[in-house]
């Protein structure tokens, strides 16, 4: 035993934050699972696989099954051919403009599809300006339904705000692939397209996958989006509905575990078809650079493609963007009057002061949660030998993996009747899961930075006589804390405009965070959309910056972050 | 099997001129080896051959067809690359057979030719295998054998055996030489490896600065190395300063530790230039200096400074009275001929003394 306690490096302080750190991911991640694990395969009468039964053999919901698994396969499938060739553009060509273009491609990340939503609603609905505007024009003479009963909305809004982080993933692995393994290929007769199917493609792949399951769970799992579209039939909103009436109706864990089910199966079928090879690069030889100047044409083709789809990412935004200053938008192709009079409402409206103050409170605290807890995990991974450290790795990027929702419906039903009870004090608990949703940005923002730092650097000053501790203060942090402020600033952007677990978790209207708020505001009649829409694009504004300085931190390794 | 011709190629790479003028032709069925330090320009020179640099200046012919703008995958060329470059997500039967694929060669065939490929470097019972299942050595032979499939017109080996142990090192020279004397195609190998050159190669071009220094047969490098940098970069040299006095059956050369003959030159070093002689260390005959002494031709004094035990040799590094410092190399050295301190005499052959010019700085 005593040998066995050797290989790992325990000290005092080590094994306290161990403790700790498995106290937390039990707490807030192990036990909510478990806990709904239990309700959906336990009733009174002991194991009983009845609501399986029902969920499978009743047609309803079987199909909105269909329905959620068909929106992330198609949002990945569009997304994917959508990154594919602005990967190849901007990769392997070098042209004038390319940091631009490479910014241009992010934006619609910081663009929240649920506020996206409000602006489709307006442009695209049944009376909406697009129809009107066909009808003026003579085009049509009844209106259109765009939205595909809102399925069709649903994919398109996912797959313009996906799209960067297939992108980013698409890229990554495209730089990756060893020139030299191309120039082999080219060197034994293959060429263009032959060339990118048998060897550049197939060495993407792991890189591909470690984004399209993200792209997947996140679509998979939206329910921000439906439910300003008022699209009810996926199994996201169905749980929504649920958490109301957790006690009567059990069916809520049944569907609860059917979607870890489904996002297990769809993570090993992704990782079977990589084969489990992470394909190390081997020794590199002479690197002759993949990247060529493109010709004038090349250029101008990359420009349109990617402004076209950058404008078009951004036209639900501007939706947003005229609601939120129309005084009066009925029937009408734009606006009939403007105003910032809902600006002012934002700021002075009770339900939306109250809700800003809120999420600023909320994102704070969860930010300085993710902090101690990234930085540590990341310290003790890149630093230490501890016990169970591939387990300790693995669940703090499980939240990448385990859709928010999940989470937020296992905290409601776990801690009902404790302390922590959602219903009667739902602030805790709110907390808590934006910062355990957002601690894999933490972790590995922090991980990336200890692993530049060379080791080296460290021993050096203890060498000179520096504690370990004074070390860590003087040497370690300093050196890594770019990566620190990147990585909190993604967590706090991320958690102001967090929307499962807002919506689920915040019961009390005196609570309400800006995306529940917004949610709530939609359903009301008179100026609610109006100040929605002033909100919504507040929070667009808050994420943009903040993104942007965190892209400034990052670099090009962006992309690390959006990835399984 | 062709011949393959550069001529006057220049290739600009960032600020450099990688290549630089490069003039050189290389017969057809002949293992012909690039051979310089790093940054000389070598590697570059094979990619141009492959086509993945086209030559800001010159051309490149194979046999009398101009290489221009013919892309790599059109060039027929079988490249062996440093790291292997085998692909990862293919067996070893696929990457072998890949070429033959893209050359759209029938089923049967196909099987017939990548078996025999594998034969040839032994590495039949493999085929199944991934890239990263295997050894170095094992890699090395795939490469060697994707390029050998397609029977290119030129084989290209970017420094195949770099990073092999020194075993496997010695093992595959061998090998490649035994494939080049079956299959008898051209092959450009590059090396910044002198034994490996001289070990294996028909002719060497040495190159330096993105220009070749001097070609010829291994025996001609060694004997007769053209200048101090080649002297010095092909066996190692002693270089003795000196000017030279008189030009006629034996060369004079005046250096600072006294007047030293020689029977051999460069062409076109005259009376009164700066010169180097040049003497291999294992021309340098070392023995215990004998008092009284006579006077003999060429043989300088100095006092042993350190010994270095090699197994089958032993290199003495003597310091001479104005500083200089001489290697003295023994073989076969079953007992020790002198001690560190001791006063030694140094006997130099002059014909194994070569004159060479003293580059100017900068050259």
């Amino acid at each position: 035993m005593i040998s066995q306690l050797k290989r790992y490096d325990l000290s005092l302080a080590t094994a306290g934050f161990l403790v700790l750190l498995w106290a937390f991911f039990i707490a807030f991640m192990l036990y909510p699972l478990s806990f709904v694990l239990a309700n959906a395969f336990f009733t009174d009468k002991g194991f009983s696989l009845v609501f399986f039964k029902l969920m499978l053999w009743s047609p309803d919901y079987t199909l909105i099954l269909a329905n959620s698994i068909n929106l992330g396969l198609l949002v990945t499938l569009f997304t994917t051919l959508l990154s594919v060739p602005l990967a190849f553009l901007v990769v392997r060509y070098e042209f004038p403009g390319k940091g631009l273009l490479n910014g241009l491609i992010l934006i619609p990340l910081v663009l929240p599809p649920f506020v996206g939503a409000i602006g489709m609603r307006q442009l695209l609905a049944r009376f909406g300006s697009v129809n009107l505007l066909l009808i003026y024009m003579g085009v049509i003479d009844q209106p259109i339904d765009w939205f595909g009963g809102g399925f069709g909305a649903v994919v398109l809004l996912e797959v313009l705000h996906l799209y960067p982080i297939m992108y980013l993933n698409l890229a990554a692995a495209l730089a990756n692939v060893d020139p030299n393994l191309e120039e082999a290929a080219r060197n034994m007769g293959a060429s263009g397209l032959k060339l990118f199917r048998t060897v550049t493609f197939p060495l993407m792949l792991p890189g591909y996958f470690a984004g399209a399951i993200i792209v997947f769970i996140w679509a998979f799992t939206e329910l921000g989006t439906p439910l300003i579209l008022g699209y009810r039939k996926l199994i996201a909103v169905q749980i929504f509905n649920m958490v109301t009436d957790l006690h009567q109706n059990p069916m809520g864990y049944a569907l609860v575990v059917a979607v870890i089910a489904l996002t297990l199966v769809f993570f090993y079928v992704s990782k079977r078809l990589i084969g489990g090879a992470g394909y190390g690069m081997m020794g590199r030889g002479h690197v002759g650079s993949a990247i060529r100047p493109a010709s004038a044409s090349l250029t101008v083709l990359t420009y349109a493609v990617v402004l076209g789809i950058s404008c078009v990412a951004l036209i639900p935004h501007f939706g947003v963007l005229l609601t939120s200053i129309a005084g009066r938008w009925f029937l009408s192709v734009l606006p009939g009057e403007y105003t910032f009079k809902f600006y002012r409402e934002v700021f002075t409206h009770d339900l939306t002061l109250l809700s800003i103050k809120n999420s600023l409170f909320f994102s704070t605290l969860s930010t300085m949660i993710d902090i101690v807890l990234g930085v540590t995990i990341a310290y003790l991974l890149t630093r230490k030998r501890v016990p169970g450290r591939n387990l300790l790795d693995a669940l703090a990027m499980l939240p990448l993996a385990l859709p928010g929702l999940v989470m937020a419906f296992g905290y409601v039903a776990a801690f009902s009747a404790t302390p922590l009870d959602a219903r009667i004090n739902p602030v805790p608990l709110l907390v808590v899961a934006y910062a355990v949703r957002r601690l894999p940005y933490m972790v590995r923002s922090a991980y990336a930075g200890f692993q530049q730092t060379s080791v080296a650097l460290e021993e050096a000053a203890m060498n000179l006589g520096a504690s370990p501790l004074k070390t860590l203060y003087q040497i370690t942090f300093p050196l890594v804390f770019a990566n620190l402020v990147a990585g909190a600033i993604l967590c706090f952007s991320f958690a102001m405009l967090e929307v499962s677990d807002s919506l689920i978790l915040a019961l009390k209207q005196q609570n309400y965070p800006i995306t529940k708020a917004i949610y709530a505001l939609m359903g009301r009649v008179a100026d609610g959309p109006y100040i929605a829409s002033a909100m919504g694009i507040l929070g667009l504004v808050l994420l943009a910056v903040s993104l942007f300085m965190a892209s400034h931190f990052f670099g090009r390794r962006m992309g690390e972050l959006f990835r399984a | 099997m062709v011949s393959v011709k550069f001529d006057r190629v220049v290739k600009v790479l960032g600020q450099s001129r990688a290549v630089d003028g490069l003039t050189l032709e290389i017969k057809a069925g002949e293992l012909f080896f690039l051979l310089g330090p790093s940054g000389s320009g070598k590697t570059t020179a094979l990619r141009l051959a492959a086509g993945f640099y086209a030559p800001d200046e010159g051309k490149i012919f194979f046999n009398e067809r101009d290489q221009s703008g013919v892309p790599p995958h059109k060039r027929n060329t079988g490249m062996v690359f440093q790291n292997y470059a085998l692909w990862p997500h293919m067996d070893v039967w696929n990457n072998v057979a890949y070429g033959l694929k893209m050359r759209g060669v029938s089923k049967e065939e196909k099987k017939k030719r990548v078996r025999q490929a594998l034969e040839t470097v032994r590495m039949e019972a493999y085929m199944d295998r991934l890239p990263n299942q295997l050894s170095g050595g094992q890699q090395q032979r795939v490469a060697l054998a994707r390029a050998l499939v397609i029977e290119p017109d030129v084989i290209l080996l970017d420094e195949p055996l770099s990073n092999l142990d020194a075993k496997l090192r010695l093992e595959m020279r061998a090998q490649i030489k035994d494939i080049h004397r079956q299959i008898a195609h051209t092959m450009i190998y590059v090396t910044h490896d002198q034994a490996e050159a001289l070990s294996m190669a028909d002719r060497i071009a040495v190159m330096r600065g993105g220009r070749i220094v001097q070609v010829g047969t291994p025996r001609e490098l060694y004997t007769r190395a053209e200048s101090a940098f080649v002297a010095e970069f092909i066996g190692g040299t002693n270089l003795l300063p000196g000017t030279l006095e008189e030009h006629g059956d034996l060369l004079s050369v005046r250096t600072r530790v006294g007047l030293l003959r020689a029977s051999n030159g460069v062409k076109g070093v005259a009376k009164g230039d700066a010169v180097f002689c040049s003497v291999r260390p294992e021309s340098v005959h070392l023995s215990i200096l004998k008092e009284p002494r006579l006077e003999i031709l060429n043989e300088l004094t100095g006092e042993v400074q350190s010994i270095m035990y090699l197994g089958d040799s032993e290199q003495y590094s003597v310091r001479l009275a104005d500083g200089t410092l001489v290697h003295a190399v023994e073989y076969n050295p079953t007992v020790s001929k002198a001690q560190v301190g001791d006063r030694v005499s140094l006997e130099l052959d002059p014909r194994d003394v070569m004159v060479l010019a003293r580059e100017q700085p900068g050259d």
